[in-house]
């Protein structure tokens, strides 16, 4: 234990990885030191923890510190994915979304009081990621213009020094984990009866050195209650079911059957 | 001390200052007085400025008797420069009163031991109106008013009165006045000090740039956080005074300090005995860097004629004040836990906030409502609100979950049509007038990469593939400011994304997106 905390700096102004760090390697070493902090979630040192669902589609099962991760918008599924580390107890910072759908990342069990919005950063972005990167182990970023190669390498440092994880909505070049939706339908809606209650959607992973191989997952997202769940169903079915396109998915014919007949009535 | 024993308690009164007129600056020139005092016990009341007192008892035996003790406070305020005269009694009224029957003839006066009731006596009734609890002194002076109707005119006499009926006829401030007349005055003196100035300034003779004041604000906050330090205080804010130079241009040469309006601006720091030197000095550069932005915005008209600002006349003097002193109880960094990263991230908030303004950066509270946008209120970082409508109520009518993850801060207009080309519209009774068959979604807010710029214009038609509605909501209906009536719909466009629209007056906006 001695030689671990040794090795470790004490981590006033060294950024969360190794405070995450300091704490696993101590809590590991010795168990009188309480691992149930709120920083000791997050104690795994090179991954910061996803929801389950999506745990597949990344490679090492989680976020790997340091790393960016793009997505093609800041959609549910950017919000899916810096759910499970607020819930760790983790800070998340979201910049250049004004547009969040905080409910919605509540839904996903992130913790809202732990969040920090800065909705316009304006043109200094970069800077303002910069800064929150020192805070929070998650930022959420929708850049204003694409990034240029010298914004994004020195980010790239700063992510690499304090151990954050950088998702990138939009396009970021060189990204080891590109994530985006392929296809999706809504349950639970018809013409003119009905209300969204759940998205089946299809995310494809892409990118280089592990994630190499494209990796597909057919999710809930969201699922009836809000939640990201892997859509089980969706495997015994055929490759490109026919509801997949669009239109009201048969399956959730049962579901119809419970949705207020009023409102349908008035519909029509 | 057992009830029996009185207090005896000595009395420092100088007659330099004024009674009526006491305030800050008169507190600041009596502390050489009360450091005077404080040499012979370290706990001293400063009842106001022109007036301390002490327990003498503890003292007294130190110094060899009461006259002793006395004799020396003289000698030792007189040391300063400063006419004091010393009464000993029972009791801080009856002290007070001994120090000012010694004046002028006498340096000091003792009142012996339980001699203080006979020494009381001769004065007049009203005088112990002076003792009354602050702002009691009115109710006070028309008890001293009643005795003299009464007939009672000495202190004396009153002290005579039986002490019940004192209490039966005049309650609880006739008792406390009879007991102080009796020379059997409860209280003892308060500790505590008037706190010294502990603000530290520096002038700039000539007038420097913003860049050397930062510079030289590093060394006065070093300053100012040392002379907190040696006191034991912390401060939970730091009033940073900036004055620029007086105008030569505007205001003459000949009196520029007599003419110049106080132009200083000060503005409150948050300190909380967390901010180092350096970082001090970094808040000073950011209120001069504010300071003087607005002063080029203000000044640009009326100052454009002598081609001056007031951030090309420099700065001529910088101050930092300790605001509300507060005993430092060091900070102790939470070993891991939310103290630590919460103090981090308070840090980096605070910084963001310096550099893009303090609404800038927000943390979400949840809230109840209806529509999408009414369920989250952000809240600047660092402020403290309390939701104005409380989640966890019901909320009928509200959007039912999952919720969307896209809410738009300002719904986007848009437009939806029928099959046949026609604009959706939906009639007083929630009735649809056609099944909705393309979406057409302003351009800005809600187009495939998000904000595409500041370019609006209608966006291309989506096929509606499903479609549910409409859900009628009337809200605020008392309230004309904030009055709402709209029927909500969700549609279903044919790229899988899902749209939480609503129509108000014939007008279909986009209010969220399921994406």
């Amino acid at each position: 234990m001695l030689e671990q905390s040794s090795q470790v700096k004490w981590p006033f102004n060294e950024g969360s990885a190794n405070l995450a760090r300091a704490v696993a390697g101590l809590a590991a070493g010795n168990a009188v030191f309480p691992a149930a902090t709120d920083t000791a979630v997050l104690s795994s040192a090179e991954m910061l923890p996803v929801l389950p669902a999506l745990a597949g589609l990344l490679p090492g099962g989680g976020l790997g510190r340091g790393s960016v991760v793009a997505v093609e918008q800041p959609g549910l599924l950017g919000l899916a994915l810096l759910a499970e580390a607020s819930a760790a107890g983790g800070w998340c910072g979201v910049a250049g979304v004004p547009d969040l759908g905080v409910v919605a990342a509540a839904g996903m069990r992130a913790e809202a009081s732990r969040l920090m919005l800065v909705p316009e950063p304006g043109p200094n972005w970069a800077q303002v990621v910069a800064s929150m990167l020192e805070a929070c182990e998650v930022v959420l970023v929708r850049p204003p213009e694409p990034p240029s190669a010298p914004v994004r390498r020195r980010l790239e440092g700063v992510l690499r020094r304090g151990g954050g994880v950088l998702i990138a909505a939009g396009a970021w070049d060189g990204a080891p984990v590109r994530l985006r939706v392929t296809q999706r339908s809504w349950a639970g809606i018809g013409d003119g009866y009905g209300r969204l209650r759940g998205c089946r959607a299809e995310v494809v992973a892409e990118g280089r050195g592990a994630a190499a191989r494209p990796r597909r997952q057919w999710l809930w997202l969201p699922g009836p209650d809000g939640s990201v769940t892997v859509d089980e169903t969706a495997a015994a079915r055929s490759a490109a079911p026919a509801w997949a396109t669009g239109g009201v998915d048969p399956q959730a014919g049962a579901a119809l059957a419970q949705l207020t007949p009023a409102l349908a009535g008035v519909a029509q | 001390m057992s009830p029996g024993r009185p207090a005896r308690i000595l009395a420092v009164w100088c007659p330099d200052w004024p009674e009526e007129t006491a305030d800050r600056q008169d507190a600041r020139a009596f502390e050489p007085v009360v450091a005077a005092v404080t040499g012979f016990c370290p706990v001293v009341e400063v009842v106001r400025p022109g007036l301390c007192v002490l327990n003498a008892r503890g003292p007294a035996r130190y110094f060899g008797g009461e006259e002793a003790l006395a004799s020396k406070i003289v000698a030792a305020v007189a040391a300063r420069g400063v006419g004091g005269h010393v009464g000993v009694a029972d009791g801080q009224f009856a002290a007070a009163l001994a120090a000012r029957a010694a004046a002028p003839d006498h340096a000091a006066m003792v009142v012996p031991l339980g001699g203080t009731r006979a020494f009381l006596a001769p004065y007049p009734v009203h005088i112990l109106a002076a003792p009354a609890p602050a702002g009691l002194t009115s109710s006070w002076l028309a008890l001293a008013g009643q005795l003299v109707r009464l007939g009672i005119r000495t202190v004396g006499d009153f002290a005579a009165l039986p002490s019940r009926d004192v209490a039966s006829r005049f309650g609880a401030a006739g008792s406390a006045a009879q007991r102080i007349a009796r020379g059997a005055e409860g209280r003892r003196p308060a500790t505590g000090t008037v706190p010294a100035d502990l603000s530290v300034s520096m002038e700039f003779d000539p007038p420097v740039p913003a860049e050397p004041v930062v510079f030289a604000a590093k060394n006065l906050a070093d300053q100012l956080l040392a002379g907190l330090a040696a006191r034991g205080l912390s401060c939970v804010r730091i009033r940073v005074e900036v004055t620029p130079a007086p105008d030569p241009a505007r205001f003459g040469s000949a009196a520029p300090d007599r003419a110049a309006p106080d132009r200083t601006t000060a503005r409150l720091w948050r300190h909380d005995g967390l901010l180092s030197a350096l970082a001090i000095a970094q808040r000073v550069r950011w209120q001069l860097d504010g300071t003087q932005a607005s002063a080029g915005q203000e000044g640009q008209g009326d100052r454009e004629a002598d081609g001056t600002t007031a951030a090309e006349g420099g700065i001529a003097r910088l101050r930092l004040v300790p605001d509300q002193l507060i005993r430092a109880e060091g900070q102790q960094l939470a070993l891991w836990g939310d103290d630590l990263v919460r103090d981090r991230v308070e840090r980096a908030a605070v910084r963001l906030q310096a550099m893009l303004g303090h609404e800038s950066v927000t943390h979400p509270m949840l809230a109840g409502g209806r529509g999408p946008g009414d369920r989250v209120v952000l809240v600047p970082f660092g402020d403290v609100r309390e939701a104005r409508r409380p989640a966890g109520r019901p909320w009928p009518a509200g959007i039912p979950p999952p919720a969307p993850a896209t809410v738009y801060p300002a719904p986007i207009p848009a437009r939806v049509i029928d099959a046949s080309g026609a604009p959706v519209t939906v009639s007083g009774r929630a009735v649809v007038s056609a099944s909705p068959d393309a979406l057409a979604v302003e351009a800005g807010g809600a187009g495939g990469a998000g904000r595409t710029g500041g370019t609006s214009g209608a966006g291309p038609w989506l096929a509606i593939t499903a479609w549910a509605g409409p859900w009628p909501v009337t809200e605020r209906w008392w309230d004309s400011g904030q009055a709402s009536r709209r029927a909500r719909f969700q549609l279903v466009t044919g790229d899988g994304i899902g749209w939480l629209a609503a129509v108000e007056q014939s007008r279909w906006q986009i209010e969220a997106r399921y994406d």
